[in-house]
């Protein structure tokens, strides 16, 4: 099945043939219809497109990828944390293997393949599949564009996670996407955190190198009342991958969410991780790293809906290129008119390291209460020669000084949260690029050397 | 020949001729107090000595242990012994204290220190200057007070050991509790291995610590050299007798 051809027969087979409840099987073809009304994202019609020319960064003519026959599984970075973790491996479409340890799955705790979890799990299933990204429209999920409809007509194989209420999973849950043939990938990630839970995903993005693939997909996260979420992904594809993907949840009262994207890989990712607050009291810090290298280009689009009063948010997305790389950052905020006491802040720094990267960055705001406190801000620069002579006049050589000034960018953001591996996964990733360049060309912003000139 | 010697230095900054014409010995075991109202040149001194990019040498040597410096990167000053504290201490926004004291130790040190010694040696020293454990996993000069940036330098010092220590205006802006703490830290530094040049505004720091001798710099010259004495006939004084004698 082509992604730019799907047909409502061959949806209707799959669907069949993978034993989906006949809900589910309305749910795809409600959404094909959708798929049908739309084209491809237009940059020069859609706000949210313009600044990354879909028609030259994504190629859409793509068969469906959905056979993991010959594949072994990748290492995964759950897999070196010295605690039990429940992970769940997607390899080419296909969910290979599904691990709860013991004493979770007695807590009650699951983490299943999608489809069966449609029919085990109906009740939870239904309601919250696609209602992040189908709502009515008024609300929040309307106006998703094709990217968003071929996932929910057509995902090829999902992970449903559900954490019972009150219980607390310390150890992080991994979903590992993975690929390894050129095509369309479309995976599907549904988690529902019940009421004061508590739990961590790590999802993970991996592929072989020289594959190239596009991978579209969903991510929804529900956090029921008084729970606390972590999601944390990963976009560490080989060069080629062209990635698009919604990781998108909805935090209820008194909720408390904190996500994380670090992107170092792929040839294209446009990133869209976003929070309805549709709680009072809830809560969320959207963060992001990202290391634009030569060649690459990420569009990260944050985006957070104040829908009730008194819940707070703060985006920070800090991303250095180098090369000739574009990264946009489109950071929004939403303020319904009812949102009353909202306070939301956002920012994005960019760090310039070589001639010829470009960053375009504009945190948008759009408020329709007055009673609320909003702040942005935007910075671009390029390492201080103050910082670099500061770290020089103790002894270190520049080429050092260099790297702990780039990882010192980052650090504030990814030691923020406690994330078990992953601070050391994400400086790693960074870590690779930096050891790739020429630190020689790295430019450095002389003005605030002059500020310590003595007058 | 002096441990360092600086000769007829003239030094540029912004197009500005700033130093014009400095010319001066020290010698390790030595402290030499450098004073002078503000603007004067002394932090530039300072700022050459260690290779700040903003200032240009345009004529004259600094030479350390045999070794001009001029055309040396400010890294390669510092493994040879050289240190300077800073007026302003630069927050380097990120850089973890620990790592950034590790990475800095191990540059000026001919082999690496192992941690477990490099840590104990941090957190003695760090006791010696009433800082507190907690900084260990601030970054490098972030939110820290003024009193805190000078205690830090003084810290940097006593783990880089350097042979020849230049502190600019140290002093400035410390209570007499933090001014009596750092000044206790420079001494316990002091010895025959140690060239100390104090650049001050004030006497006061001049009270913990004894100099060997004091040079008085005005409008990017040395005008007076002397004993300690010359610093109370400062205090007494004050720079405008100078101010006076170098018009006419």
């Amino acid at each position: 099945m082509n992604l730019d051809a799907l047909t409502e027969d061959e949806l209707t087979d799959r669907s069949d043939a993978a034993g989906e409840p006949s809900w589910l099987r309305d749910h795809r073809l409600a959404a094909f219809k959708r798929y049908l009304d739309q084209g491809w994202p237009n940059s020069r019609a859609d706000e949210f497109w313009r600044s990354t020319p879909f028609d030259r960064r994504f190629t859409t003519d793509r068969e469906l990828v959905d056979d993991a026959s010959t594949v072994t599984a990748p290492r995964s970075l759950t897999d070196d944390l010295e605690v039990e973790v429940a992970q769940a491996r997607f390899v080419d479409g296909v969910v290979t293997d599904i691990t709860v340890p013991t004493s979770l799955a007695e807590q009650g705790l699951v983490v299943a393949d999608l489809a069966t979890a449609a029919a085990e799990h109906e009740e939870t299933v239904a309601k919250a599949l696609g209602s992040l990204t189908t709502g009515d429209p008024d609300g929040t999920g309307a106006n998703e564009d094709r990217t968003i409809a071929v996932n929910d007509a057509a995902w090829t194989a999902g992970v449903f996670i559900h954490v019972p209420a009150e219980l607390e999973v310390d150890a992080p849950i991994g979903v590992h996407i993975h690929a390894t043939r050129p095509g369309a990938h479309l995976p599907r990630v549904l988690m529902v955190v019940e009421r004061h839970a508590k739990a961590t995903l790590y999802l993970e993005h991996t592929s072989v190198d020289g594959v190239d693939a596009l991978v579209d997909e969903v991510v929804e996260v529900v956090a029921h009342d008084g729970s606390e979420v972590q999601l944390a992904t990963l976009q560490s594809w080989a060069n080629e991958v062209q990635h698009l993907s919604l990781q998108k949840v909805q935090a209820h009262r008194d909720a408390t969410v904190r996500t994380l994207s670090v992107t170092t890989g792929g040839a294209t990712v446009r990133l869209r991780p976003e929070c309805d607050l549709v709680g009072p009291g809830a809560e969320v810090r959207p963060l992001g790293v990202y290391f634009a290298d030569d060649g690459q280009w990420f569009d990260l689009q944050p985006y957070v809906r104040h829908i009730a009063p008194q819940a707070s948010s703060d985006i920070l997305f800090k991303g250095a290129l180098q090369g000739r790389s574009q990264t946009v950052f489109r950071g929004n905020i939403f303020v319904a008119r009812d949102a009353v006491g909202t306070s939301t802040d956002e920012n994005n720094k960019s760090l310039i390291l070589t001639e010829g990267a470009h960053a375009d960055s504009t945190p948008f705001l759009e408020i329709e209460c007055a009673d609320i406190t909003a702040g942005h801000g935007s910075a671009t620069g390029q390492i201080d020669a103050l910082h670099l002579f500061y770290l020089e006049s103790r002894g270190i050589p520049r080429e050092e000084a260099l790297r702990l000034i780039v990882f010192g960018f980052f650090r504030e953001v990814l030691t923020e949260l406690n994330l078990p591996g992953l601070e050391e996964a994400a400086l790693a990733a960074i870590e690779a690029r930096v050891e790739s360049a020429d630190l020689s060309a790295f430019q450095v912003n002389d003005a605030g050397l002059k500020d310590h000139v003595d007058a | 020949m002096a441990d360092l010697e600086i000769r007829d230095l003239t030094v540029e900054a912004d197009g500005a001729e700033i130093l014009r014409g400095v010319t001066l010995d020290l010698d390790k075991g030595k402290t030499i107090a450098l004073m002078g109202p503000n603007g004067s040149g002394k932090s530039t001194l300072a700022y050459a000595i260690a290779g700040h990019p903003a200032y240009d040498v345009t004529g004259g040597t600094i030479t350390w242990q045999g070794t001009e410096l001029n055309d040396l990167t400010p890294d390669e000053r510092a493994r040879l012994g050289v240190f300077l504290a800073m007026q302003y201490p630069v927050e380097v926004p990120g850089v973890s204290l620990t790592n950034f004291l590790r990475t800095a130790v191990n540059a000026v040190s001919d082999e690496e220190v192992p941690v477990r010694e490099f840590m104990t040696r941090l957190r003695t020293e760090m006791s010696e200057l009433g800082v507190d454990e907690s900084f260990l996993q601030r970054s490098v000069n972030e939110g820290f007070s003024g009193g805190e940036k000078k205690r830090f330098e003084i810290l940097q010092a006593a783990l880089l050991r350097p042979q020849l220590a230049v502190l600019d205006e140290t002093d400035s802006g410390l209570d007499v509790d933090a001014l009596k703490t750092v000044a206790e830290g420079v001494n316990r530094l002091r010895g025959p291995d140690l060239g100390v040049l104090i650049i001050t505004h004030y006497t006061r720091i001049l009270r913990y610590i004894d100099p060997d001798e004091v040079h008085v710099m005005f409008e990017g010259r040395l005008v007076a050299s002397g004993g300690p004495e010359l610093a109370d006939e400062l205090e007494d004084k004050g720079y405008e007798n100078l101010k006076a004698g170098a018009a006419t």
